[in-house]
């Protein structure tokens, strides 16, 4: 229990900004003694009580359960109201607290979740029935305990768009539609009543699923240990199954280019260079990961990219690969 | 103007389940939330929900046991009626999405809750509440329905008895609207937020209760306010009942069972007025650890089952208490939980005011009566939002043409200007904790006419207070300065309502226990209360409970 826990000194640093005022972000610093196990969201909650009501942000359940509160925490995607302060002191000296990555920022830890609704919809987040078989009339569909465990963890899933927050791909390509949205995908798949296995395994197949960089980030990140990469794992596995494919590898390329040329994007193409040919966490984890892991400046959209004439090149390359194929 | 045939406020199982009623039924329908869907309350609903379907169960032991629960103040009627949806009701969840936990045979699983003759509640491991809004949420995708996302309800507009619509804003830029329609259903939930310790969400502030109750609209039994008897200590977090229901077992500072004691039948899974009561009482007697409380111990039931059907209170008890439930007892204390009380409403989901509906925890029609069983209010939002959704339906087919008029607009404006206006004033927030700390410590489980009456002076003083209320924040995008300030009022109002009633009502039953009238009184007592807005406060009458066949008797668990 936390009983007798000795109060300790909480610096917070606070992301401040007003879309609807405009002006330049900053951050604001406040300081509060509080119990080490105390979370996160009750700190910002007693700095608008005590020192500053005009301080701006989204929570409600304060048990990790709604989803509202996810914000980045010394840099990593967390819900504020399951993350202690305690840890956070200890190993960064302070707390510096941003509005979540990959969604507008529409005042200090509020932002526009639309991005991360628009790519959950286009999931067709519904069973989807065929009419020559429907649901068994005046009772339920019988599920045994083992098709219950293919959902894995994925109906713990409470959309609080922390693993979108930290995953490089979305921030990459506006295509890719982020891991909620694929474990969601995947608890529809896998789903003994659902009827559209095929079309929805047809469909992502060419709407993003290969963008995964599989780093991982999403499961590091995800309150509920949901684990969207293992998920997105094995859709890939059952894509494949479904096509009777074989090689995974040159998916991963037609995936890429379909979307390449489709939406023109540049983005993407950081990332087609770190996915080409890596399997595994420390592999996938060069340059563009690092950005995510560092402090986030001050900016109220994400950092432009900057290697154009590389992008090119791997553009082509890939083309050329396709050519050489067919 | 924004104009639609039924605009429903509350996007929470009641409000979802409303609006999919009335949408099937072939009209154009909004449906308005301060909170995106899938963030409401309901979603923390951890036990499960309560259907007489398993072969030695029946529908008539489920309606006995509900009245019974109530202490013969439910109306008996709309009980039957809600036992008999109760099937069917879980059954058109599983067929929209909703993934349960099942036995070995494929049927759904099923636990023993509190107060209930047989294991009764289905679940979806300890997160019932999730389970089944994310299935009516994406069933609801396959209709068209507006969403208004993050709009703040401010009033219910009613002109010659009638409702036209309501006022509302938009959190993102703060402009007053408003949106036209012939029925309004209000479903939103809960105002727990009244008292301090409360396993209810932040927002769980009666927002649509108290724009009913301004408006006209009478509210019901709002004296009955139910206390969980599992609360975490500091962050009143709840332990579902499903831990007692799967074995866990209360116990006292001298590591007895005391729940023995007070119900020497079902121990510690009797209705949760009568633990909640007896865990206050072992600590106030000096039987309670250092600190108040008791423990919940659930190491008997192994690591294996504790983790996998109890796998959020695992969670919420390492984050939130330090304790491993696996190897360590929780220590819990009761804690505000559940509203008896609401919108008056009949089985149709009809208010008092022509064109208003309400369902859900806002609404109470009465099924619950003094004392509500767990399991019986998920079930409660679906059967009667879909009762309300279904009549309002009905109802816009023959009524006028819904009018909202630029000084309804005005009104809510200068509400809000006023509140910026001013150069000091008290704080919303500051208010706020002085409320939840008069209900906590004077409108608690055990209530004495001198605490009630030193509650009702303080509630006043602080509505007094409240009219210097100032918003600092001048932002015109997620002002939560403002809607703290709009919430405070809300719960204030409210929280008169619970003390005026509690005060009038001098006999004990089912959550309303009085030192002073400690037996039930079937003679003077046995009805509803209802309470009207007035500038002086709320006037109280009395409306009689429906019976069919079942006689009041002594509860006894
Ligand atoms: C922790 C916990 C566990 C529970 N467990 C169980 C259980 O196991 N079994 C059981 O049967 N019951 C349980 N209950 C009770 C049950 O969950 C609730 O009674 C029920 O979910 C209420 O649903 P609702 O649709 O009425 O309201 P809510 O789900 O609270 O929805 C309210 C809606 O209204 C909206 N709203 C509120 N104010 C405004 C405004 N001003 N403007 C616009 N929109 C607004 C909100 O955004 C929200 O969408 C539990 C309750 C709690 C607190
Ligand atoms: S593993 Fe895939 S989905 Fe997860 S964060 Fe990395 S790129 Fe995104
Ligand atoms: S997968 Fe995890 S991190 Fe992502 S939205 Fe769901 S709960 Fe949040
Ligand atoms: S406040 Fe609900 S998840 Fe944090």
């Amino acid at each position: 229990m936390f009983a007798d826990e000795k109060l300790i000194n909480v610096p917070f640093d606070v992301y401040r900004y007003d879309a609807s005022r405009g002006g330049e972000p900053r951050y604001q610093h406040y300081e509060l003694r509080l119990a080490p196990h105390t979370p996160i969201l009750t700190g910002l909650l007693r700095i608008r009580d005590e020192l500053d009501p005009t301080l701006s942000l989204r929570y409600s359940c304060r048990s990790a359960i709604c989803g509202s509160c996810a914000m980045l925490v010394n840099s990593k995607s967390r819900l504020a109201c399951h993350t202690p302060v305690g840890p956070e002191v200890r190993e960064h000296g302070r707390i510096v607290v941003d509005p979540m990555r990959n969604q507008p920022i529409l005042r200090d830890l509020v932002v526009d979740q639309q991005p991360f609704w628009s790519r959950y919809e286009k999931m067709e987040p519904h069973l989807i029935l065929d009419p020559k078989h429907p649901m068994p009339e005046g009772r339920t569909t019988p599920m045994s305990p083992a098709q219950v465990e293919r959902f894995k963890e994925t109906p713990r899933c409470i959309s609080c768009a922390a693993c979108f927050s930290a995953c490089p791909a979305v921030e990459a390509d506006p295509a890719f539609p982020g891991p909620m949205a694929l474990a969601k995908l995947y608890r529809f798949v896998v789903d003994p009543r659902d009827t559209a296995q095929t079309h929805r395994l047809r469909t992502i197949q060419t709407e993003g699923l290969w963008l995964c960089l599989r780093c991982h980030l999403c499961t590091e990140a995800c309150p509920k240990d949901v684990r969207p990469s293992e998920r997105i794992r094995d859709l890939k596995e059952l894509a494949v199954q479904a096509q009777g494919g074989t090689e995974a590898g040159s998916r991963h390329a037609i995936g890429f280019l379909k979307n390449i040329e489709e939406r023109g994007t540049l983005n993407e193409l950081k990332l087609v260079r770190q996915t080409s040919g890596v399997t595994g966490l420390a592999a996938s984890l060069p340059q563009g990961v690092r950005i995510w892991r560092k402090k986030p400046e001050v900016t109220k959209s994400p950092p432009p990219i900057e290697d154009l004439d590389q992008v090119k090149k791997i553009y082509a390359a890939l083309k050329d690969e396709k050519a050489e194929e067919s | 103007m924004l104009k639609h045939d039924i605009v429903v406020v509350g996007a929470g199982l009641a409000g979802q389940r409303a609006a999919l009623a009335a949408a099937r039924a072939g009209h154009d329908v909004a449906l308005v939330s301060k909170l995106h869907p899938l963030r409401s309350h309901s979603g923390a609903a951890q036990g499960g929900i309560n259907a007489a379907v398993g072969k030695e169960d029946s529908v008539e032991t489920h309606i006995y046991d509900t009245v019974k629960g109530s202490d013969y103040l439910g109306d008996q009627d709309a009980i039957e009626f809600f036992c008999q949806q109760a099937g069917p009701t879980v059954i058109e969840m599983e067929h929209f999405g909703t993934i349960f936990s099942r036995s070995d045979d494929g049927s759904l699983a099923r636990r023993a809750f509190g107060g209930a003759g047989f294991p009764r509640t289905i679940y979806a491991a300890d997160r019932t509440g999730l389970a089944l809004l994310q299935g009516i949420y994406e069933h609801l995708g396959t209709e068209t329905i507006r969403i208004y996302e993050e709009w703040f309800l401010l009033s219910v507009v009613v002109r010659d008895g009638r409702v036209q619509g309501i006022t509302a804003f938009d959190r993102k830029t703060l402009k007053v609207e408003g949106i036209e329609a012939k029925a309004v259903i209000l479903a939103t939930g809960p105002f727990g937020r009244v008292y301090g310790r409360t396993t209810n969400a932040h927002s769980c502030t009666g927002d649509g209760v108290a724009a009913a109750y301004r408006a006209g609209a009478a509210l019901k039994d709002m004296e009955f306010v139910q206390f969980h008897p599992t609360a975490l200590m500091e962050s009143s977090i709840l332990i579902t009942e499903g831990a007692r229901g799967e074995g866990g077992v209360l116990k006292n500072v001298n590591g007895e069972r005391f729940m023995a004691r007070y119900a020497p039948h079902v121990l510690d899974l009797a209705s949760r007025d009568v633990v909640s009561r007896a865990i206050v009482t072992e600590v106030k007697e000096g039987r309670g650890f250092p600190g108040g409380f008791v423990h919940l111990e659930l190491m008997h039931l192994g690591k294996e089952k504790v983790e996998t059907r109890l796998q959020e209170i695992c969670d919420f008890s390492r984050t939130y208490a330090g304790v491993d439930p696996v190897t360590e007892p929780i220590p819990v204390y009761p804690a505000q939980h559940y509203m008896m009380g609401g919108i008056s409403t009949n089985m149709k989901g009809e208010a008092s005011l022509i064109g208003l509906y309400a369902a859900g925890e806002a609404a109470c029609v009465s099924i619950h009566g003094a004392n509500r069983l767990g399991g019986n209010s998920l079930l409660e939002t679906l059967v009667f939002g879909k009762q309300a959704g279904l009549a309002a339906a009905e109802f816009v087919g023959t009524a006028p043409d819904p009018e909202i008029r630029d000084d309804d607009l005005d009104k809510e404006t200068a509400r809000i200007q006023e509140l910026w206006n001013r150069s000091e004033g008290e704080s919303p927030r500051a208010l706020r904790a002085e409320l939840q700390q008069t209900m906590d410590q004077l409108v608690g489980i055990y209530r004495s006419p001198e605490e009630l009456y030193r509650g009702l002076r303080q509630v006043r003083a602080l509505q007094e207070r409240y009219r210097n209320v100032r918003v600092i924040d001048r932002s015109t995008t997620y002002n939560i300065d403002l809607t703290d300030a709009l919430e405070v009022g809300n719960l204030l109002a409210l929280a008169e309502v619970i003390v005026v009633g509690a005060i009038a009502r001098t006999e004990s039953r089912g959550a309303h226990t009085r030192l002073d009238y400690p037996a039930r009184d079937d003679k003077n007592w046995m009805k509803h209360t209802l309470a009207r807005w007035t500038p002086n406060g709320p006037e109280l009458s009395y409306a009689p409970v429906a019976y069919t066949r079942w006689e009041p008797k002594e509860r006894v668990y």
